[in-house]
């Protein structure tokens, strides 16, 4: 809850924050997401054929108990389609459906998944799902967006730990206390420290006249973020109050917050502050980066003679040459440690109690997190949160796999698995999920290969009617449900498809200083460079037209939840903007310099990756032909496609 | 219907759209859309409400209204002496705290006896229109805090901005158009966080016009082409390709409702230039707004743009006008800005009133803050989010009222203060929500504009 220090109106804050909240408490109350992950035993069904995978008899066994069956397997074509879609966030060529479609093999469909998720592509496509929960963003945002130089390393860093398959657990023990984990080399501590990124990178009011304020809101945004992210808990409310929903008391969550007061966030709390980064340069580029820097001091001065100036040059010419760039990392580190008073009613300058520092007593069935003396206690934390043990972490990443997988989380809240969220709708599934998962060493690839080897997955989205009418929202997992391709995919599958899109990986393009403003003037040029999206730089303040317009995720909090909205602005970006106009010229192009005898055919199956039929064969004649020049209506076809429905979702 | 992920409005049934599907296309397919729109509407029941539309006329970086509005025997008096009350904890610069009297005088006017600056004749002009609240105060002291407050009603977190809510609650009045528009806002001080729609569905989120005069687009909007017949083909070629792609797959309202939104993207195309363009007002009008002649000629013109989105239906408009950060040079800096601003200020509420527009329109003028009555250097005043004042006119509003005020120095809020939470709880009021009932469901929890706070201002109500 806000945090204001307007005293007198706290306590009607917290009776109005609770009736904000019970509102919505129907069936509440039992705290099933911190009950053991238990094994569930696999539910008997009648049709003993459809089943691939065990997760299949969790699904099989509700859709019988309703007396409806589930949906036929869906065709190899739209399959192929799929998998590239999801794993990739590309659609794809046609080449590579008909290799998939050629391909008899009795597990073809295993090889192919393979096959997708050894590729680089998929470490883009699934690091910024994660991305978006870790609210990512490039520059700062709220009331100063100043640029985060160095958080590029961090997104990079997910890419990769997604494409290495990084256990989940390591993932989270990096994000949280990289930097208090042994390394064995430069190169582990670079690595582990950039996960830090995660508790960096949030929203910050950075001109805040009230440093005290400033320091708190951070780590509550801090504590907020991680509670989701792992968790699917809010922690927020106890700022000011006993959460009467969850287990958090106020004393929980300041003891809690000791952690995060006694770790650093910032170099500088008053106006404007600046972030703390790490400086991992090695040791001797750091001695000639040094002395870099002093010459450059005394070339600024005014009364430097000409002669020692053309000196001062050359010397720092020479110490520049082969020199790597400094390696910095924006990312927390240890402040003194020490425990923090109870915020009454959430106001710091109305002090109770002090409490120690340590993780929720409720949270941890009584065993207790012994907290370091000399040390925050993050480290602490995050091996809690990371450990086989805990029954909301695994629970809550194996769901999110799931909603990003099916559309729809078996916790159809995938950030929210406390008494405010929806209960599970297969808990059982859920459970046997987080099961598999913490045996399979918490990989992530290992479970994409449980989800999309099941029949579940493979269902077609083509579904009997009464099926559709009963169960409109697909909580049953009875058919695939059709899903419109999220911001990103959009962006880059047209840039794919017409030949322009440069698979170039990691880096920045922000050009800034550290600690200094971004300028918004650059968004329409970094919207321009054909590189995968996920690369672009993530303003906060400002953002992609064509991004918002497709529902990307807003960097301000943490979304594992993406909304998908119909508007009419989608369709003016892809009726008018460059990035369509310029793709379909190229691909009007490409239609003349193929050997196809029917050009708008040759498109279809270029951009649909399927033959024409007859039917549209004669529509795309009769359009060129009475649309005037050949080259705009091929363009100007191309762009029918790349607008269509069968391009834009996923079936 | 198809739920991928989660998904604004409520869809319709599957039979009333397997019937839909079952008739036909095109203007049904629409209906389709509209009607998914309109399911947004607000869970509370509706009030009878006085506004059907906003006009914020915000000015960015805290006019000093103790210069405008507000003036202080006392503060001119005891110019130079120290501040004699307690002066705020937290302040944005430190400060000697000595009073600065104002280097204008503020007269009386209309019925209402309410004081304006000389700066600003045509707004005094007007004063029998308008309701002054000389007791608004707000919780940050910087900025971006402090825009974000006002726009969002939350200097600590991202929330949806009150044009969002407002199109949330209300929905459209006119398809064809966005519901939220703003007008050459800052891209500093929280930026797209003043117009986000935050968790509410981004179709609240506000569409910016940017950009310098004559150049302000709504993005996307123009046709690289440049020519409407062919479009016109693709566009039918598409809905015809769609069409037998929906047919192999039976009814589904999402695959409907992409349809029809190139449609609605056609007539958006073909209605925003016209209702935008200013220069076809005849020359009177551009004359009351002084958008004819400098310096009025750059907010003169927005305002009167402002005027024509509203007119058509835009539920929300916003114009904003910068830069009143006068922590030196207040006195050529507030004359400069002043000249800028109140003729077309007072244009706009004197057109409205004109066109019969102004009872079912609410004018809101006013900055994120005002200004201390304390010197910074020797021409210049702090931020003060203590205590300033806001004017309203229009729909459901009071005319000719002077409420609340600040003390005898003009520094804190003292007689019936006003928190912005306050102003968005009376400004839903007047277009018919109970803000206490009008809530979005987000991340588990029930959301209001105005939070745990706010209480309509009863005394500014006609």
């Amino acid at each position: 809850m806000i945090w204001r220090g307007r005293i007198e109106v706290t306590f009607r804050r917290i009776i109005v924050c609770l009736a904000l909240a019970t509102d919505s408490l129907l069936g509440a109350g039992d705290e099933w997401a911190f009950a053991p992950v238990g094994n569930p035993s696999l539910p008997p069904v009648d049709d003993s054929e459809w089943a691939r995978e065990e997760l299949d008899r969790f699904i099989l066994a509700g859709i019988e108990k309703r007396d409806y069956l589930p949906t036929k397997a869906a065709e190899k074509r739209t399959l192929v389609r799929r998998a590239y879609l999801d794993l990739h966030g590309l659609p794809p060529t046609i080449e590579q459906i008909e290799h998939f479609l050629g391909d008899e093999r009795e597990d073809a469909w295993g090889k192919l998944i393979d096959e997708l998720l050894e590729s680089p592509r998929y470490g883009e496509r699934w690091g910024r799902h994660w991305l978006d929960v870790a609210r990512y963003a490039d520059t700062n945002g709220m009331d100063e967006d100043i640029a985060h130089p160095t958080a590029w390393r961090y997104r990079d860093y997910v890419i990769k730990s997604f494409n290495e398959d990084k256990p989940f657990d390591q993932f989270i023990i990096e994000q949280l206390a990289g930097d208090l984990l042994p390394a064995t080399d430069l190169a582990q501590k670079r690595m582990q420290t950039t996960g830090l990124g995660f508790l960096s990178v949030g929203p910050k009011m950075l001109a805040c006249d009230d440093p005290d304020k400033m320091r708190r809101d951070i780590v509550d945004e801090q504590m907020d973020t991680m509670g989701r992210a792992f968790l699917g808990m809010t922690i927020g409310c106890a700022r000011c109050h006993d959460h009467k929903i969850d287990p958090i008391s106020i004393e929980d969550y300041y003891g809690l917050a000791g952690i995060f007061m006694s770790t650093k966030t910032l170099t500088k709390y008053s106006v404007v502050a600046e972030f703390h980064e790490h400086d991992l340069t090695e040791e001797s580029h750091q001695e000639r980066w040094r002395k870099v820097r002093d010459l450059e001091a005394r070339q600024k001065k005014k009364e430097t003679p000409k002669e020692e100036m053309d000196r001062l040059g050359a010397e720092i010419a020479d110490l520049k040459k082969g020199l790597p760039a400094p390696f910095k990392v924006m990312g927390v580190t240890e402040y003194p440690t020490g425990n923090v008073r109870v915020h009454l009613r959430g106001d710091y300058l109305t002090l109770g109690e002090e409490v120690p520092r340590g993780v929720p007593s409720a949270w941890t069935q009584g065993k207790e997190v012994v907290m370091p003396e000399k040390q925050s206690g993050r480290l602490e934390l995050a091996r809690w949160i990371a450990s086989a043990g805990n029954p909301l972490t695994s629970r809550v990443i194996v769901n999110r796999l799931w909603r990003w997988h099916f559309g729809r989380g078996i916790v159809p809240t995938p950030d929210n698995f406390g008494g405010l969220g929806e209960r599970p709708s297969h808990p059982k599934l859920l459970d046997h999920l987080a099961q598999k998962f913490v045996e399979s060493g918490w990989s992530v690839k290992a479970m994409h290969r449980l989800m999309m080897n099941s029949a579940t997955y493979r269902q077609s989205a083509q579904a009997d009617l009464a099926l559709l009418e009963y169960d409109p929202e697909n909580k049953l997992f009875a058919r695939w449900q059709r899903c419109r391709i999220e911001a990103e995919v959009i962006r880059d599958s047209i840039l794919l498809k017409s030949g322009r899109l440069d698979l170039k990986m990691g880096g920045s393009m922000l050009v800034v200083q550290p600690s200094k403003y971004v300028d918004r003037g650059r968004l329409k040029e970094h919207s321009l460079v054909p590189r995968r999206t996920v690369y672009l730089p993530v303003y906060r303040s400002s953002g992609y037209d064509g991004q918002k317009a497709f529902d990307a995720a807003d960097p301000a909090v943490p979304d594992g939840n993406r909304r998908t909205s119909t508007v009419a602005g989608q369709a003016l970006y892809l009726m008018n903007s460059k990035l369509m106009h310029e793709s379909s010229k190229v691909l009007a192009d490409l239609a003349v310099s193929s050997a196809a005898d029917n050009r708008p055919a040759w498109l279809i199956e270029h951009i649909l990756g399927r033959g024409a039929t007859k039917d549209e064969r004669l529509k795309g004649e009769s359009f060129v032909k009475n649309y005037g020049d050949e080259k705009d209506a091929l363009a100007a076809f191309s762009r029918v496609l790349l607008s269509s429905n069968e391009f834009l979702y996923v079936e | 219907m198809s739920l991928c992920g989660h998904r604004a409005g409520i869809p319709l049934s599957r039979r009333e759209m397997l019937q839909r599907s079952g008739t036909g296309f095109g203007a049904l397919a629409l209906q389709a859309m509209l009607a998914r729109e309109a399911a947004g509407k607000t869970k509370a029941p509706p009030l009878p409400g006085k506004a059907k539309r906003v006009i914020f006329l915000f000015m960015h970086g805290g006019p000093s209204t103790v210069d405008l509005f507000d003036p202080k025997p006392l503060l001119k008096r005891d110019n130079g002496k120290p501040f004699p009350l307690k002066a705020p904890r937290i302040t944005s610069h430190k400060s000697k705290n000595l009073l600065l009297k104002s280097p204008w005088s503020c007269q009386q006017h209309g019925q209402s006896g309410a004081q304006v600056s000389e700066l600003l004749p045509s707004i005094a002009s007007i004063a029998d229109d308008l309701c002054f609240v000389k007791s608004m105060h707000c919780s940050n002291s910087r900025h971006g805090g402090a825009l974000l407050e006002l726009h969002t009603g939350s200097d600590t977190f991202t929330r949806p901005s009150m044009g969002s809510w407002i199109n949330y609650g209300l929905g459209s009045e006119n398809e064809n158009l966005p519901g939220f528009i703003t007008i050459n806002p800052s891209g500093s001080h929280g930026g797209a966080g003043a117009w986000s729609s935050a968790f509410l569905p981004a179709k609240y989120s506000g569409t910016r016009i940017g950009g310098k005069n004559g150049e302000m687009k709504v993005p996307f909007i123009d046709n690289p082409l440049q020519d409407r017949g062919k479009q016109r083909k693709e566009l039918d070629l598409l809905a015809s390709f769609n069409q037998e792609h929906l047919a192999l797959r039976g009814a589904d309202s999402e695959l409907e409702s992409r349809i029809a939104s190139y449609e609605l993207a056609f007539k958006m195309q073909m209605e925003v230039p016209g209702v935008q363009d200013v220069s076809s007002e005849p020359d009177h009008i551009k004359k009351l707004y002084g958008a004819d002649v400098d310096p009025t000629k750059s907010f003169g013109e927005q305002c009167l743009m402002a005027r024509r989105f509203s007119e058509a239906g835009v539920r929300f408009v916003q114009a904003t006008h910068r830069y009143w950060d006068s922590h030196g040079n207040l006195r050529k800096e507030h004359e400069k800005l002043s000249a800028e601003m109140d003729k077309p200020v007072a244009g706009l509420i004197l057109d409205l009133k004109q066109r019969g527009l102004l009872d079912e329109t609410l004018v809101l003028w006013g900055g994120e803050f005002g200004r201390t009555p304390t010197a910074q250097g020797s021409d210049g005043r702090d931020h003060n989010p203590h205590g300033f004042t806001m004017f309203m006119a229009g729909g459901g509003i009071k005319a000719g009222t002077v409420y609340g005020s600040t003390d005898d120095y003009g520094y804190y809020a003292k007689d019936k203060p006003v928190h912005f939470n306050d102003l968005h709880a009376t400004i839903l009021h007047l277009m018919g929500i109970d803000h206490e009932q009008f809530t979005y469901r987000y991340a588990g929890r029930d959301f209001r504009l105005t939070d745990v706070e706010g209480k309509v201002v009863r005394g500014i109500l006609s």
